[in-house]
């Protein structure tokens, strides 16, 4: 039953992304880029408490998402080395999936772009603008004009992005403190 | 039988009842305490399945919302349905010159709405329809067009091709005019006089996209029109290709322009960038006295984003060749075809993040500008000669009350024609 009840949401994830895109990383090597040193990777649904989902949207100044999150669980051995997260947002006008690695000491290992269906501003997949974000963690300001350079052509893809990795990093650390990662 | 069956039953049910209940008693008696113990774990077993199924209950409720709103993120387009976005924006504008108070007027500049809708994972079409200056009739002097319609294929994740109606790769602002790309209350002069923006054409185009930072366009389009040139009209001071241009209304086709255009982001924040469009603009018209012009636009642009400065820099290049005969035989009239034609920006502007959404961006700019820099086939007494270059210095705030929803004023000051200088306030949005 355990079983059951965390697939089904993962599921519903999966079945209501929009199959509208090209595909520039698969889940498994935006996962194996976080952490090469990970032996497995266990998939998990992460859920936020109301409070928790309040706590991340006062320390984001984001409007609050869902209180379920897919991820990756990456371990060596029994040892867990951090978590992927994944997530989409819109860009300009279509849906952006992109993937975010976290360290278990809350640092920033990458940001994978898994799917881009805009007809402009593709540079959000550029590496070089997103490493921008690695290393960065919950006491980094991870906002565009600031600390994250925009991208002249795809300021709202860049800025949304952005956004997305700032709320997922406040997630982990809630999931975090609350043990349950 | 059955009928004694029947009597002996309640009897043997009685007998049993009172051997279990002797029997429960006397082990009850002597195994109270393990009895009780046993009582309390099926208890507590039976609250965690009913936490479990409250749970369960919990996760399948909160799915269909989890749902609802992966489909729907924080959004900057609305969604009609699976792979179709409705989209649009506008301005709407108010110029007050300096100099002559009655020719202060306001505006809603242009109002465009459009869709774009996605046939499979490769496959979409986009299309925006605009509507200047409010009202179109034979009374009025607004204006709709087809400002994008075109359909867009990728062969792969980095290459693809268009056709249709589509903006050309030119500048900084051709491809990206929504009013919250730019911090003025109207687009920056040079694009607007020297790159007619937004400079859309019909044609096919091939693009692509590296991993290094490059990004590529080329393709063949209609072209302009030098037969439309008026010599009695100012417009074609103003801007020279904005009186030329076809944007696909029964655009004579005999000859073709080709484009190109490069772009290199390889640092974040910087955006290094060339085009441009070249074609012949005669199309074989009979008697015309420049059947071999030619007419080429070129730009190279910079943009530079550190921290929260936003540096930018256009420069603009146009050319009509092949316009002697043709400007030779403009007799007595004023506004003759230039040779050549030239400007170029520099701007800089600070974003100033305030609370929430609200984003205050301070800047001023430089424009330097010449719509009629040479000519060509002059003759005696046409009196026509090289245009001074004009400076405006546009400085001014813009103020985001959403990211896409933009207060702007500013004060455009001109070094030649002074009266020209004016306060402009804006409002605008898109999404």
């Amino acid at each position: 039953m355990k079983s059951a009840l965390t697939w089904l949401p993962t599921a519903a994830i999966v079945i209501v992304s929009p199959v509208y895109a090209g595909q520039y990383a698969t889940v498994d090597e935006a996962a194996k880029r976080a952490f090469p040193d990970a032996t497995e990777f266990k998939e998990s649904v992460f859920q936020l408490s109301a409070d928790e989902v309040r706590n991340v949207a006062t320390v984001t100044g984001l409007p609050a998402k869902p209180v379920l999150w897919r991820s990756l669980l990456a371990m060596n051995g029994d040892k867990p080395l951090g978590v992927v997260v994944l997530d989409s947002v819109i860009g300009k006008f279509e849906l952006i999936d992109y993937a975010v690695g976290i360290a278990y000491d809350g640092k920033i290992r990458n940001v994978e772009i898994l799917a881009y269906r805009e007809s402009h501003g593709y540079e959000v997949r550029l590496p070089a603008w997103r490493k921008q974000f690695f290393g960065k963690d919950k006491s980094s300001r991870l906002r565009v004009s600031e600390d994250i350079a925009s991208i002249s052509g795809a300021t709202m893809s860049a800025t949304h992005i952005t956004d997305g990795v700032r709320r997922i990093v406040a997630v982990v650390d809630q999931m975090k403190a609350a043990g349950k990662f | 039988m059955h009928a004694t069956k029947n009597r002996q039953l309640p009897l043997a049910i009685a007998t049993s009842i009172a051997l279990a209940l002797a029997s429960a008693n006397a082990f009850a008696q002597s195994n109270e305490t393990q009895l009780l113990n046993r009582l309390e774990q099926l208890a507590g077993e039976l609250e965690k399945v009913k936490a479990e199924l409250k749970q369960m209950k919990q996760k399948q409720d909160a799915t269909p919302v989890l749902i609802a709103q992966a489909a729907a993120p924080v959004s900057a387009s609305s969604r009609l349905g699976e792979g179709t976005q409705l989209t649009a924006y506008g301005e709407i504008n108010y110029s007050r010159p300096r100099r002559d108070s009655s020719a202060t007027q306001a505006d809603v500049a242009r109002f465009v709405t459009g869709f774009q809708h996605s046939f499979n994972e490769k496959t979409k079409v986009v299309a925006e329809l605009e509507v200047e200056h409010a009202v179109k009739s034979s009374s009025d002097n607004g204006e709709v067009a087809v400002e994008q319609v075109f359909v867009e294929h990728r062969f792969n994740d980095s290459f693809g091709a268009r056709a249709g109606l589509f903006l050309i790769p030119l500048g900084l602002i051709n491809q990206n005019h929504e009013p919250h790309t730019f911090y003025s209350v109207n687009r920056p002069t040079v694009e607007t006089a020297i790159i007619p923006s937004t400079l859309r054409e019909a044609g096919v185009q091939l693009f692509g996209e590296q991993d290094n930072g490059i990004s590529w366009s080329t393709g063949i389009t209609t072209g302009f029109d030098l037969s439309k040139w008026d010599p009695l009209k100012v417009e074609g001071v103003e801007s020279p290709l904005r009186t030329l241009h076809q944007e696909g209304q029964l655009a004579r086709s005999k000859d073709l322009s080709f484009f190109g255009a490069l772009d290199w982001r390889g640092i974040p924040g910087l955006r290094v960038g060339a085009g441009f469009t070249t074609g012949k603009a005669g199309h074989g018209t009979k008697g015309f006295l420049a059947p071999n012009a030619r007419t080429t636009l070129a730009d190279v642009h910079v943009q530079w984003t550190p921290g929260a400065w936003d540096f930018a820099a256009v420069y603009a290049r146009g050319t009509i060749s092949g316009a002697g005969a043709l400007n030779a035989s403009f007799s007595g009239a004023p506004y003759l075809v230039p040779k050549s034609f030239d400007g170029y920006y520099a701007q800089a502007a600070y974003k100033i993040p305030l609370s929430g959404d609200y984003r205050l961006s301070p800047f001023t700019r430089i424009e330097r500008i010449n719509t009629g820099r040479s000519f060509d086939g002059v003759v005696a007494g046409q009196n026509v000669t090289a245009y001074d270059t004009e400076t405006i210095w546009t400085t001014g705030v813009s103020f985001n009350i959403a990211p896409t929803v933009v207060l702007k004023a500013d004060y455009q000051k001109y070094k030649i024609v002074k009266d020209s200088d004016r306060i402009n306030l804006g409002l605008g949005f898109s999404f």
